[in-house]
This record gives structure tokens, C-alpha cells and sequence, in this order.
């Protein structure tokens, strides 16, 4: 892979990380405490979505997801080739693992499970992602849609995501499988449901 | 093409490379982004993801907001 030409500070960064003795360790320790900050400052970001107590367990995560990080970091210098600068290379680390973990804490005490009384809720209670949509015969057609076409994981993971707003991570967690992955079976159902409401005649609508 | 209604929940239909190739460009993007550069047309399919992904779309919005606090406190 082509190694852009660094910055003055990536290379430098570069440098200490892949050298040897105190330079290296000092490297690590400010790379370190540059990646728990950034985390915390993450958590400090979703604060109103994560519990009101166990602030201690927030913090828990965050170095976790700190530690986690750096080992990831290390282990993948050879890959970084300097199409960003080298902190916000390490720091997509750390955000993509304390996101994660902090998505997964929020959601740790409610089920995830296929609801199918969804499609019949009254209209203040429906999904808001439903209620926007403010034509029941398109909604009719996406049940239909749902019903005919899509399998029960698939089902699952359509209404789990686009109607009761589950992050991907959590659903990743309890279905055993990867973010890639349940975004792959995203993806599909939305392209079977696609075809299906198209082919219904639910086609683009242009008032050109 | 479906109703555009729709988008929310079925997603767009341009070319969308998933979590995995899409989180390859989040430094990339986020910086590009902080300096106030235009973005590339080659992020085109990045970009489908963001809409599309709403923990990518989140994740690359508290990266942004890293860059530009670094960004901040190096100027000061």
C-alpha cells in the first residue's frame, strides 16, 4: 500500500510509535492519554442517552474502549498510509470503541425482539419513521411488502433498526454477528422491499 | 425508483459499500472536512453509507467534532 507523504506531526508520531525505549513508551503513554480523552469526550457527548447513574461504569468503558483502541492502533501502524493525519487516524480507534460500547450500555436493559403490533399501533403511538409517511395505504404496502418478502431475521433487523431505532451495535451484540454484517442484511431487505413497493406502483412521485 | 417518502426507511439507492469499506474513509473524510476543502467525488459512496447508516452517520459526526477540537486548542 502507498505511504502518502506524512505531516511533520503524523511522521513524528509515526516515528516514536515504531522506534524502541523511552521514546516509544512516551509515545505511548501521550497516545494514550489523547485516546481517553477523547473517549470520555464521548461519553460526555451521548450523556443524555446513557443512564443517569453508574457514571463509574461509563468511565469503565471509556478506558476500556481506550485500551482497546491502542492495542488496535499498534497492531495496524504498517497500515496507516497518511490519507488523514495520524491523530484522527488513532482516534477513529477509539470512537468507533467507546460508540459501540456506549450504544450497547444504553440499551443494555431493553429487549430487542420482533414486534409485530407495530404495524397496528394508533397513529400516536406508531413509529415516528411511520407516522412521517402520513398515507396508510403506502403503509399498508410496506407491511404487505414486509410480510411477503423478507425473512424473520431480515424482519427483525428491518423494523429493529428503521422503526424502533436499535443501533446496529446492539443489534450485532444479541445476534451474535458483526456491524458489517447486519448492515449487509439491512441492506438487502431494504433492496427486496424496494423492488416489491416499486413493482406495487408505488413509484417515484415528481410534481415537475 | 420508489417514493421518496420512502428514503428514511428503505434508504437511497446509490451505491452503498457497507460499514466495513465506509469506515475506511471516515479520517479521510473528517479531515478534509475540518480544513473546509471540497470533498472528492471519490467519497460519493461514502457519502450514500452516511445517509443510510445512522451509527456511521453518528460515528463520523463525533470524529468531525474531535478534529476540530484539536484543531482549536492548536491554534490557541
Amino acid at each position: 500500500m502507498d505511504t502518502l507523504a506524512l505531516d511533520t506531526e503524523s511522521a513524528r508520531w509515526l516515528r516514536d510509535l515504531q522506534g524502541e525505549g523511552v521514546a516509544r513508551d512516551d509515545a505511548i503513554a501521550r497516545l494514550h492519554a489523547m485516546l481517553v480523552r477523547v473517549a470520555r469526550g464521548e461519553a460526555a457527548r451521548r450523556r443524555a442517552t446513557l443512564p443517569a447513574r453508574a457514571a463509574d461504569e461509563v468511565d469503565d468503558l471509556c478506558v476500556q474502549a481506550t485500551n482497546d483502541a491502542l492495542m488496535a492502533i499498534l497492531s495496524k501502524l504498517d497500515t496507516y498510509r497518511g490519507a488523514a493525519r495520524f491523530t484522527t487516524w488513532a482516534c477513529k480507534f477509539v470512537i468507533l470503541e467507546a460508540s459501540a460500547r456506549l450504544r450497547r450500555h444504553t440499551w443494555r436493559e431493553r429487549k430487542v425482539e420482533l414486534d409485530d403490533t407495530i404495524w397496528d399501533r394508533l397513529s400516536d403511538q406508531a413509529p415516528p419513521v411511520l407516522k412521517r409517511l402520513e398515507d396508510d395505504q403506502l403503509i399498508a404496502a410496506l407491511h404487505r411488502a414486509v410480510d411477503a418478502h423478507l425473512t424473520e431475521r431480515q424482519r427483525l433487523i428491518f423494523q429493529s433498526v428503521t422503526m424502533d431505532d436499535v443501533p446496529i451495535d446492539v443489534l450485532a451484540e444479541r445476534l451474535g454477528s458483526t456491524r458489517g454484517a447486519i448492515y449487509k442484511t439491512l441492506h438487502d431487505a431494504r433492496a427486496k422491499l424496494r423492488r416489491a413497493l416499486t413493482d406495487a406502483g408505488y413509484a417515484e412521485q415528481r410534481n415537475d | 425508483m420508489t417514493d421518496h417518502r420512502l428514503d428514511q426507511i428503505l434508504g437511497t439507492t446509490g451505491r452503498d459499500p457497507g460499514c466495513d469499506a465506509g469506515l475506511d474513509f471516515i479520517d479521510e473524510y473528517c479531515d478534509i472536512v475540518a480544513r473546509g476543502d471540497p470533498v472528492p467525488r471519490r467519497f460519493a459512496d461514502f457519502l450514500t453509507h452516511l445517509g443510510n447508516c445512522r451509527a456511521c452517520r453518528e460515528d463520523t459526526e463525533s470524529l468531525l467534532a474531535v478534529v476540530r477540537e484539536q484543531e482549536d486548542r492548536t491554534a490557541r
